[in-house]
């Protein structure tokens, strides 16, 4: 690493200042994911054709005894299009910081007068942010299909909160990675984990009608645990210790992460110094 | 494409099929150096045997479904799949060839370039030969029934390497029109568009709307019974015949598209 880095323990910044940068570097965030659309499109359009397809194949095993009552599967597979948007589209946010790293802005950052905290939480307010234009764009799509939140509107802004929340795991994991490896394609490479936590969880199906060792491991899978309760609110209505134990999961989720991604930010910060 | 190329007839009247087959080796030594090809011929399918028969295993209990062993439904849907993705790695590991120039020494030598396209065949068919080894192997120990046999094997392997062949059309047409990394997600778009659009995880009498609609007239839905159907009982000529006429049908189409895609880069 050649780039000219200010000593962190030179740079005094105060919180206003570093806030201002924050919002600064989210905003960039944000304009620079919306300038791709080739980069969330996908993630939004995605989600919603295995929705469409999985309505009309497996339309008829709402009838299987033992399937939560609902008018329709679609209104079983919001919550899970949410949940898989967001965390292909929480990628997007690590890979961005891995391109950072790899064309040296990251390094003018490090060069300037940047709160360095303000680099990760600005990064991550952007992926929130877009967490939460997916979950509405989701809302909006599948109420035009006929879905109707049971929870209603309170449950309409739990699930905004739930795709902040889910954003910064998946985005604080990708760029824990990002910063550790430096490489957009390394953090790409995590895609399948999303993919086979998202299948092995109640996802697409209730862990009721699974067995086997397979039940077993979706009953324990977080993802089980966070989609459940966000979907409850969808085809039961509003229960707070259900929106609870979703956002508690997905909030320790995301502490984690962050934590993870602020070690790998430090370990950066020195190996540049 | 700038590289100058040798257009004349007699020049190009060395044997084909010794090139081919050297670019068939080419193209499978890529497996054995970049272990990342292994993903989507051996890991995805197996992935995918164990995450939808996990899943989705009470959907045989909806009475349209012809078999109570969700492993005998998705244990060829899984190796049908992954000969697709065998296709589509021997169209991509063209697009390496045409990145590093080394396609244009090809185009530059003096073969019949015939052996451009029957050699990524001669690839598919082994790699899809691998997948359904494997995936076989791994589906009968999980527990899948094969009450067809070995004729039951044979039919899954026609169906592998009909769909194995198709994507390989279908991917190198696509390289021939667009050279290099951006064909990826095109590529997999259309397969996956393919597979879900058809009876992969239900049968179309189980369907309804309107992916059963698009279901009815997929090819893949013909092939994909060709693949089942030892699976689910003995084989049948009744059950034979639409998935050799689909693949055959596909075959046409898509190695047209390959041809004159060829033919569009060369010129």
């Amino acid at each position: 690493m050649s780039a000219v880095v200010l000593d962190p323990h030179e740079v005094h910044i105060g919180t206003r200042e570093a806030v201002e940068q924050a919002r600064a570097l989210a905003r960039r965030s944000i304009v620079g994911t919306i300038r791709q659309p080739q980069v969330w499109l996908p993630g939004l359009l995605f989600p919603m054709f295995i929705a469409a397809v999985n309505t009309s194949t497996m339309g008829r095993s709402t009838s299987i005894p033992g399937f939560p009552e609902v008018d329709s599967l679609l209104d079983f597979l919001l919550p899970a299009s949410i949940t898989q948007s967001v965390l292909f589209g929480g990628l997007s946010a690590g890979s961005d910081t891995a391109t950072d790293i790899q064309t040296g802005f990251f390094d003018r950052l490090l060069a300037s007068p940047v709160s360095r905290t303000s680099i990760l939480v600005g990064r991550l307010t952007g992926a929130s942010v877009m967490g939460a234009f997916q979950a509405i764009v989701f809302m909006a799509v599948y109420g035009a299909f006929g879905v109707r939140l049971a929870g209603g509107v309170a449950a309409g802004l739990l699930l905004v909160v739930y795709a902040m929340v889910l954003a910064l795991v998946i985005g604080g994991f990708a760029a824990m990675l990002a910063l550790r490896t430096g490489s957009a394609e390394a953090v790409q490479n995590v895609f399948p984990l999303t993919f086979i936590a998202l299948f092995i969880s109640s996802a697409f199906f209730p862990t009721e009608l699974m067995s086997g060792i397979y039940r077993s491991i979706a009953t324990r899978n977080p993802v089980t645990w966070m989609v459940d309760g966000a979907r409850h609110q969808v085809i039961v209505g509003l229960d707070w210790s259900e929106g609870a134990r979703s956002l508690g999961v997905a909030a320790v989720l995301a502490t984690l992460s962050i934590l993870g991604a602020n070690a790998a930010l430090r370990a950066r910060l020195r190996q540049a110094s | 494409m700038t590289a100058a190329t040798v257009p004349g007839r007699a020049e190009r009247s060395t044997s084909w099929v010794p090139v081919a087959i050297m670019l068939a080796q080419r193209s499978l030594v890529s497996i054995l150096r970049i272990p990342a090809a292994v993903v989507p011929l051996v890991a995805m399918p197996v992935f995918f045997v164990i995450a939808f028969s996990g899943s989705f295993s009470s959907l045989t209990k909806l009475p349209q479904f012809p078999t109570d062993n969700i492993l005998s439904w998705m244990v060829p849907f899984a190796i049908v799949q992954g000969s697709a993705f065998a296709g589509f790695g021997t169209g991509f590991s063209t697009v390496r060839d045409m990145e590093t120039g080394f396609y244009d020494r090809l185009l530059l030598a003096p073969g019949s370039r015939l052996a451009l396209l029957v050699g990524p065949i001669l690839a598919g068919v082994v790699r899809c030969t691998i997948t359904l080894t494997i995936v076989l192997s791994f589906g009968l120990a999980l527990g899948a029934d094969l009450p067809g046999g070995l004729m039951g094997v044979a039919a899954l392997w026609v169906a592998s390497v009909g769909v194995a062949t198709v994507a390989t059309g279908w991917a190198l047409g696509l390289v021939y029109r667009v050279p290099d990394q951006r064909a990826g997600p095109m590529l997999q778009i259309g397969i996956f568009f393919a597979m879900f659009l058809s009876t992969g995880n239900v049968p179309v009498d189980a369907q309804t709307g309107w992916v059963r609609q698009i279901a009815r007239v997929n090819p893949l839905t013909n092939i994909l019974e060709l693949a089942r159907q030892g699976f689910l009982g003995d084989v049948r000529w009744s059950t034979t015949w639409p998935g050799l006429v689909a693949i055959a049908g596909s075959l046409v189409v898509l190695w047209t598209f390959a041809a004159t895609g060829l033919r569009r880069l060369v010129r």
